[in-house]
């Protein structure tokens, strides 16, 4: 498989991970790629605008890569502060309304501010990597840490305070939890993910516009967690990497290619409601390799 | 084995493998490999909103690599031709140019847009092959590095001719509207080069009217740009929006003149904006009419291939695309042949070896700046003129 395609898989594995984030937590938002749009400006602007970022040498600084991850990152969770307050009082289909204008409001912005270039957007952005595999490392390192994470709030109270208002809300409310906090920080974790991706992908593209935050990114990556299962991270992970990969590896097919598509993802969650991957699949996948084990222990022991 | 562990391994073993991939292509030290013929890549838009263009340039590029092997390929071996869709958007063009160059090719053809231009052009400058641009006519494209030419004339150059002549046919024009996407890059492009040449014949725009790329209803902006009651209209815009402004522009009661960009160069708005595309004015980089023998050439096997049709100036650009590249092939193999030896420096001399030469082609003579750029003699300005039924029409030249 080619490295670029690895590359754009990791980033939607990154993409989908932000969405499942809030929904972890029952919040359905749809602003993840107003918040990817935000943090490749963030990067664009500054490797193309301010020389200490673009370096002198063939590749762009690495550290001034991370740097720009950073500060994208911030001004995605610094957004995500400012409106997560009111926006996040709204529930269900009303709060992804809500998040698919606040993505329409920043691609109109980005295309009419002075400074980001209008449709055309922001071009030559330096590569801190010479080649996609540099990317690929790099993703690979960060859609680990993003993992371990959330891996890491399984087990934590703010996780499992999540889990609780995903499941119900007012009971949630009723045992203590400080429900509006918690899904703030779901919210505002999910921007910063997003930014820190947007960061990386305007260096990987080259190029960086508007149409990075546009409704049909925010359907594709709703797509992902819808198709992977949105109840444990690996879910929305598989999803992103199969779901970005598809169009690519059935290019063989020629013109059927996109309609193949169309069938798997109406296909998914048809014979799948809950996604790929659940925890009642993971259980017995789990249990069948134990039996498996148990087995090739015996093996030698028959006659 | 507890879910947790079951994780570990299987994140442990979905990293293994993503390493193993990462680590494979490259290609700076292989031969080139001609089994099967000379490769050359295309990417186009044959999906999304950009395939109306996808679809003439195919045409295009599959007549001229007919043309080429018919007539001997590069000196006895064939061309080989291998087209990637990219979609309309910037990931799928990035996506295919990768694909075409980590298959070897000696250069590639594309992609359809200007945008999808700006993201995919520094992926093939990188790596070094060779790009010819069928279709982009952004300025800035062949700036963006040594290896990306286009043989589109860019539109500053084309679009004030069909404003010039939209003064011609009707000289006392004064109240100009505007239209252009404001989230395309070819049409916030085309637009400033159309504001300026209005304003240099006198006629400051009356209005100037934003859509989006995939709008389909328009009567907004449609309804405030007749109030400023206006009787010339120029539109840049793409195939699909421009066919449906169009159409709804005249069911809305206007009657004067339009002029549109080099995104509605193509047969293909007839079914969108059917009887009201007529009168539509648009400036050309070909002419059916040219009488050169390669223009007949091209003409003959587009007939023949088309039931009689005759060519758009996107085919026209596309068959000239490949036939440069395969001129170019023939010449460096003439000089050092082609088998066996290094791909890399073989993609750097074929750029060096395209913008030496000097071409005859369907759109007349052309020749490349050092730059890439193409330099072109003769341009044109077409009107629409649609059958009774509205169905089929034609871009007839305007002399």
């Amino acid at each position: 498989m080619d490295a670029a395609l690895l590359e754009q898989m990791l980033l939607g594995s990154l993409l989908a991970l932000s969405v499942y984030l809030p929904l972890r937590c029952g919040q359905l938002s749809l602003a993840t790629p107003g918040f990817y749009a935000v943090g490749g400006y963030v990067a664009a602007l500054l490797s193309t605008g301010v020389a200490a970022f673009a370096g002198s040498g063939a590749t762009s600084p690495l550290p001034a890569l991370v740097a720009e991850m950073v500060l994208g990152g911030m001004l995605a969770g610094l957004i995500a502060l400012a409106i997560g307050g009111p926006v996040l009082r709204l529930r269900g289909i009303y709060l992804a309304i809500a998040t698919i204008a606040l993505v329409e409001i920043l691609r109109v912005l980005n295309l009419n501010l002075p400074f980001t270039g209008g449709a055309m957007g922001i071009f030559g952005i330096p590569q801190p990597f010479a080649h996609a595999g540099g990317y690929v490392l790099f993703t690979l390192a960060l859609l680990a840490l993003a993992c371990w994470l959330c891996q890491r709030l399984e087990a934590m109270r703010l996780g499992r305070a999540m889990a609780a208002i995903r499941d119900d809300e007012l009971a949630a409310a009723s045992v203590g939890i400080d429900t509006p906090r918690t899904k703030l920080i779901a919210f505002v974790a999910s921007a910063v993910l997003a930014g820190i991706t947007g960061a990386l992908a305007a260096h990987f593209f080259n190029s960086w516009n508007a149409r990075a935050g546009s409704f049909d990114a925010s359907i594709t990556t709703l797509a992902f967690v819808v198709f992977g299962g949105s109840r444990f991270w690996l879910g929305p992970v598989l999803g992103g990497l199969a779901l970005t990969a598809l169009p690519e590896l059935l290019r063989p097919v020629g013109d059927l290619r996109l309609i193949l598509f169309g069938a798997v993802i109406l296909l998914g969650p048809l014979f799948f409601p809950q996604g790929l991957v659940t925890a009642e699949r993971l259980r017995w996948l789990a249990a069948l390799l134990r039996l498996g084990r148990k087995r090739g222990h015996q093996a030698p022991q028959a006659p | 084995m507890s879910v947790g562990r079951l994780l570990r391994l299987g994140t442990g073993l979905l990293t293994l493998s993503l390493l193993l991939a990462g680590c494979g292509s490259d290609d700076t030290n292989q031969p080139v490999d001609v089994t099967g013929g000379v490769p050359v890549g295309a990417v186009l838009a044959l999906t999304g909103n950009a395939n109306v263009y996808g679809q003439d340039q195919k045409i295009g590029l599959e007549l001229a690599l007919q043309q080429r092997n018919g007539s001997g390929g590069i000196n006895g071996r064939p061309l080989k031709l291998a087209l990637e869709d990219s979609g309309s958007d910037e990931p799928g063009a990035n996506a295919a140019f990768t694909l075409q160059i980590n298959r070897g090719v000696l250069a590639l053809i594309g992609p359809t847009l200007s945008q999808q231009a700006f993201s995919a052009d520094p992926i093939a400058q990188r790596r070094g092959v060779p790009v010819v641009a069928p279709s982009n006519t952004a300025t800035g494209i062949p700036e963006i590095g040594f290896f990306i030419s286009r043989v589109s004339a860019e539109s500053s150059v084309i679009a004030p001719l069909a404003i010039e002549r939209a003064l011609k046919i009707q000289p006392g024009l004064k109240r100009a509207a505007v239209f252009y996407a404001q989230d395309d890059a070819y049409s916030t492009a085309e637009t400033t080069i159309f504001q300026k040449a209005l304003k240099e014949k006198g006629l400051e725009p009356v209005t100037v009217q934003r859509t989006q790329l995939n709008d389909q209803d328009f009567q907004n902006q449609i309804s405030a740009a007749l109030r400023e009651k206006p009787d010339l209209i120029v539109l840049s815009l793409q195939a699909v929006d421009g066919g449906n402004l169009i159409r709804q522009l005249r069911e809305l009661g206007y009657r004067g003149l339009i002029v549109a960009g080099n995104g509605m160069n193509t047969p293909n708005i007839y079914p969108i904006c059917q009887k009201y595309c007529d009168g539509l004015l648009i400036a050309q980089a070909y002419s059916p009419e040219l009488d050169t023998p390669a223009n007949a050439a091209f003409l003959k096997a587009f007939k023949a291939a088309k039931g009689g049709a005759i060519p758009p100036q996107l085919t026209a650009q596309a068959y000239t695309a490949l036939q440069v590249i395969g001129e170019a092939l023939a010449r460096l193999d003439k000089r050092q042949p082609l088998t066996g030896a290094p791909l890399a420096a073989t993609r750097k001399q074929l750029m060096q070896e395209l913008l030496a030469g000097t071409y005859a082609t369907p759109l007349g003579e052309i020749r490349f700046t050092p730059e890439g750029e193409v330099i072109q003699s003769q341009f044109f300005v077409a009107q629409v003129r649609m059958d009774p039924g509205g169905r089929s029409g034609r871009f007839a030249l305007l002399k």
